[in-house]
């Protein structure tokens, strides 16, 4: 694994102010980490598993156990393609692939200038108006390969 | 205020009603994540700001509050103006002063907001009479759309909490417990087990330190109830939690919600805070001598957290790895202490069926599946979105009255119901009444109320291949069956969706199967198999076709279909050209258009847009060779 | 104490064990490749599973792994059904398409008459069949220091980052534990090498061998308060002491040596 240093553990330090230094606070932690970076930085959680008292190891096996940690940095804009039954039925393939055509990176990958990650999500429940491609915070429903474009900018 | 006695209480409620009769008129903006996805928030604010400036208040006693999800999502943004009842859809920033003037100071309709009836072509002005709602009976649902989750007096004046006040102040815990008993509640979430009998054995268990839990990490891909349940009115979970806690003996409770539902968490976290304020939580609630608090946890995006013994140790901090169940929550839970879990939708009854008492609830339903029960009505029908029904309403009623049919009138195939634990039933089974038991027998499932409607276009196997792709993702990696097992499913259904399908293959998935239903450690092992055993049973011929003759009858596996267009009717109108990604359809204006094999990549965008239905698809050649290769190696 | 059946055979087992045990202690034999009885059982392999019924449940029966079923009193228990064999042998053809070139994995799948894997050969075979036996006894032993990492298909065990693991003492209780022989490490004179990480050895005062990593004696007086000293003299030769010692005192002698060499 290559490290990507960090060396700004700030945030880190005023996240875990909020909780209590116990194992449960773990994964609510990470989960503040990952928004504060976009990433869960190696020092981060060094320094989490060492003010929670909890082993590294465990650390790093929660962090990539469940899917909403990365311990890459993601794009400034992460594309979230929801490959959710409805959405895989209404065409959600054909949304990663005109992504995967247009910033040439597939499903966790980010782009060389950083500018955008692309994800699969495994439902995000907005079914009704699949297929759904969330861009940064913004859901775009009914999306289709041909309106995509318009959010792939990288001027936004 | 602390409310701190069943007196006031009744006073709260009491000036909660009455702040909301002097309301005359209010317009109701939904802001449930469908609606805001198409900009509901810009229009709120629209609305906000124009009654501010123009003084409507005061001038038309009209107000504006944001509701959560009605469930007509795809519309939205929805827009209602009650007392009325009028219901506007996909109504714009701009489209509000012509509310206001139009419809709320003269009484005057705008058709172009109405809805129209995608059968009978006729618009349809009030909320309560359009087909999707008007057969619907809710009651976990409600106060969803209804009320604005993050006002408690708006929740206390539709009801919220005088369940909980009567549980409290009325009742004895085992009276509760045998309340719910005669409501025939079972869990929601899709293993529906009885509700009553889970309590009472977390009730019996020995220890002071008990948990009651909310599971709110709604994964089934395709089901969204829960989601608006929490988002749209959280008070409804928060006091069904309170009575389980007080019927159980629990002093402490989680809502673990899932990562990828953010308003979600805002919503509930905003709804505890308040309760707490009101003093509907922490110690001495309502005066009553009865102490409960509530925190969330955030799932970390991992789908068998739904699963209890998974959850439990996601919300102690760790893997979401299940546990053997011999010993049961109710006894060893949470941090090893008895527990009870209990679904978002499930709560959500609990408040309601104490109100209004267990035989109320019990009056809808079947036999064995009482009162009614949510779905999210999704997939190729012309009508999606939430609906809440008794138990037993047939799935034809389902798909063909509330849903409008199949999309762009194509022929019905399948419904997927239960996620990956479910199955696909087919047209001739779209009679039976759904409930848990003829689900299960049909070979899919309740789960959690994700019904997917498929239409000719979708290939089973692929649908199959679809859920194990899924699945192989998502399973915890603990043990043998589901780990290797899901791998190697997934190898052979990726065979069959290239053309490299062999004989015998269904006979090794079938063994597969067999073996990961018996030996998987958990509910996401065991009933991992359904969605290929459902489309075995119903669509074996399917698999044969991808077989024998290496070809996708719903021409959706792209490996095996390739695309031409008809000379007659096509008029040449463009728009295949403009939908495909590769540019592989030329031709002029009005002229007939023709697809170039070598750049077509078979994704079916242009056979989907045609309005002439002048493109067809046919099998693929070319296959039979990459098979032989595939049989040499 | 409860009374069971087993293949037909009338077994008493204490309460609050677990059906592996009572099978056991009948003779019966059961295939494991996940338990151990340094940790606590874990129910990862499946190949433990059997039947269990009741006369009441009129021919219905469960299929558990019984490594983790509690006795219970009553319950006739088929260890050799043939669906519990045709499970048995799905999941190691399943272990075998994963572990080709596993000698252990290789015998066992043999004897339930599996020699070739029905399934798609793993690319990149591997000896770890992922028991998670390594893992337990590291945290059996307070140091976790190594885990699983990520989930399902992709899940392996690694230390942080796949980094040598910080945490780690070279105690080698993960390999010697370990039923493939999967994890490796390299001892030579004074050193010692596993998962990428080298450890200093102490040297035996007594007779020289370098027997316990320096990490380990520190971590080990660390946790129990012992001086480091302690652990420093190799068990071997504590033992000799020991005899020594117990010789001396047979003989009427007295030393002070006793209360060290009991601990």
């Amino acid at each position: 694994m290559e490290r990507v240093p960090c060396t700004d553990l700030a945030p880190v330090d005023a996240i875990l102010a909020r909780y209590p230094r116990e194992e449960p606070s773990l994964i609510q932690v990470l989960q503040d980490v990952q928004r504060a970076y976009n990433y869960l930085p190696c020092e981060a959680l060094e320094r989490v598993a060492g003010e929670l008292g909890v082993p590294l190891a465990k650390v790093f096996s929660v962090a990539t156990f469940y899917k909403a940690f990365s311990l890459n940095p993601q794009g400034r804009t992460i594309i979230k393609v929801c490959t959710g039954t409805a959405c895989h039925i209404r065409g959600a393939s054909q949304l990663i692939e005109e992504v995967q055509r247009r910033l040439d990176i597939g499903p966790g990958e980010t782009t060389g200038d950083m500018a955008f990650s692309l994800q699969t999500v495994n439902c995000v429940g907005a079914c009704a108006m699949a297929p759904v491609v969330i861009v940064g915070e913004k859901y775009v429903g009914a999306a289709k390969a041909t309106t995509l474009a318009t959010y792939l900018d990288r001027g936004e | 205020m602390r409310i701190e006695s069943h007196q006031q209480f009744d006073a709260a409620v009491e000036a909660a009603r009455a702040a909301k009769l002097s309301k005359g008129r209010e317009v109701w903006v939904c802001c449930g994540t469908g609606c805001l996805a198409n900009g509901s928030r810009a229009v709120a604010k629209a609305f906000d700001e124009r009654i501010e400036a123009e003084g409507l208040q005061a001038s038309l006693g009209l107000y504006h509050k944001t509701t959560g999800c009605h469930g007509f999502c795809e519309r939205g943004p929805l827009v209602v103006i009650q007392p009325e009842g009028l219901l506007y859809t996909k109504v714009k920033v701009t489209d509000v002063p012509e509310i206001l003037e139009k419809t709320v100071r003269n009484g005057e309709a705008i058709p172009r907001l109405q809805y129209k009836d995608p059968v009978t072509k006729q618009a349809v002005a009030k909320y309560e009479d359009i087909p999707f709602y008007k057969h619907q009976i809710r009651v976990s649902m409600r106060n969803i759309g209804r009320v604005d989750p993050e006002d408690l007096d708006d929740a206390l004046a539709h009801g919220a909490y005088s369940g909980l006040a009567k549980a409290l102040f009325a009742m004895t815990p085992d009276q509760v417990i045998a309340e719910i008993e005669a409501s025939g509640l079972r869990g929601r979430g899709g293993a529906g087990f009885a509700t009553a009998r889970k309590w009472k054995a977390c009730r019996k268990a020995k220890g002071e330190r008990k948990f009651v839990l909310c599971n709110g990490d709604e994964g089934d891909p395709g089901a969204f109830k829960d989601r608006s349940i929490m988002e749209g009115d959280p008070h409804s979970v928060i006091e069904g939690m309170i009575i389980g806690a007080y019927a159980i003996g629990a002093h402490e409770g989680y809502l673990y919600v899932r990562d990828e539902y953010p308003l979600a968490v805002v919503n509930l976290g905003k709804a505890i805070e308040a309760a707490r304020l009101r003093g509907l939580l922490g110690a001495n609630i309502l005066g009553s001598g009865f102490d409960f608090d509530l925190r969330i946890s955030r799932g970390g995006g991992a789908f068998v957290c739904g699963e209890s013994s998974a959850l439990m140790r996601s919300i102690e901090g760790r893997t979401g790895e299940p546990r053997a169940k011999y010993v049961h929550a109710s006894d060893k839970g949470l941090f090893d202490l008895p527990t009870n879990l209990n679904n978002v939708e499930t709560w959500s009854d609990v408040g309601a069926i104490i109100a209004n008492g267990g035989a109320w609830f019990a009056g809808w339903g079947t036999p064995k599946s009482k009162g009614t029960k949510a779905f999210s009505l999704v997939g190729k029908v012309k009508n999606t979105g939430l609906i809440e029904l008794p138990m037993g309403t047939t799935l034809r009623h389902i798909i063909e009255d509330i849903g409008g049919g199949i999309l762009k009138d194509r022929p019905f195939k399948a419904v997927q119901t239960g996620g990956p634990s479910g199955g696909c039933l087919p047209a001739d089974q779209l009679d039976l009444p759904v409930d848990y038991e003829v689900l299960s027998e049909n070979g899919s499932m309740m789960g959690s109320g994700g019904m997917i409607v498929m239409d000719d276009r979708t290939c089973m196997v692929d649908v199959a291949r679809y859920f194990l792709k899924f699945l192989c993702e998502e399973s915890c990696g603990k043990c043998v069956p589901c780990r290797e097992g899901l791998k190697q499913m997934l190898h052979i259904f990726e065979d069959l969706c290239a053309g490299r399908g062999r004989p015998g293959d269904i006979e090794r998935i079938e063994r597969l199967c067999h073996a990961m239903q018996l030996g998987s450690l958990c509910e996401l092992g065991k009933s991992a198999p359904n969605p290929v055993l459902s489309t075995l049973r119903y669509f074996r011929h399917e698999y044969e076709a991808h077989i024998q003759d290496r070809a996708c009858p719903a021409g959706m596996c792209r490996d095996l279909t390739a695309y031409e267009i008809v000379e007659e009717p096509c008029t040449g109108c463009h728009q295949c050209t403009r939908v495909c990604p590769t540019d592989a359809i030329s031709g002029k204006p009005k002229q007939k258009h023709v697809i170039d094999p070598a750049k077509c990549i078979s994704c079916g965008s242009c056979f989907d847009v045609c309005p002439e239905d002048c493109i067809r698809f046919f099998p693929k050649n070319g296959s039979k060779e990459a098979a032989n290769a595939h049989a040499d190696h | 104490m409860p009374t069971l059946t087993i293949d037909g055979k009338t077994v008493h087992a204490p309460h609050g064990t677990f059906l592996l045990a009572a099978c056991r202690a009948a003779g019966i034999e059961i295939p494991t490749l996940c338990e151990h009885p340094a940790v606590e059982p874990y129910g990862g392999c499946r190949l433990c599973v059997v039947d269990v019924t009741r006369p009441e449940w009129n021919g219905w029966n469960k299929m558990v792994v019984a490594c983790l079923f509690p006795v219970e009193d009553g319950i006739i228990v088929d260890t050799r059904s043939e669906r519990v064999l045709e499970t048995r042998r799905v999941v190691l053809d399943l272990l075998l398409a994963r572990c080709p070139e596993t000698p252990l994995i290789q015998a066992l799948a043999g004897s339930y008459g599996v020699t070739k894997t029905s399934f798609v050969l793993n690319p990149e075979p591997t000896d770890c069949i992922l028991c998670g036996l390594c893992t337990r006894i590291c945290d059996r032993m307070g140091i976790s220091a190594i885990s699983s990492v990520d989930r399902g298909a992709g899940r392996e065990i690694a230390p942080p980052f796949k980094e040598p693991p910080p945490d780690c003492v070279g105690c080698l209780a993960c390999a010697e534990i370990c039923p493939t022989n999967h994890i490796r490490y390299e001892a030579s004179d004074g050193r010692r090498r596993i998962w990428g990480k080298d450890f200093e050895m102490l040297r035996c005062p007594r007779c020289g061998r370098a027997h316990i990593t320096v990490a380990q004696a520190d971590f080990f007086a660390g946790k129990n308060g012992v001086p480091r000293s302690y652990f420093e003299t190799c068990d071997a030769c504590k033992r000799k002491e020991l005899a020594a010692t117990a010789t001396k005192l047979a003989g009427g002698a007295s030393t002070p040596a006793v209360e060290q060499g009991t601990r």
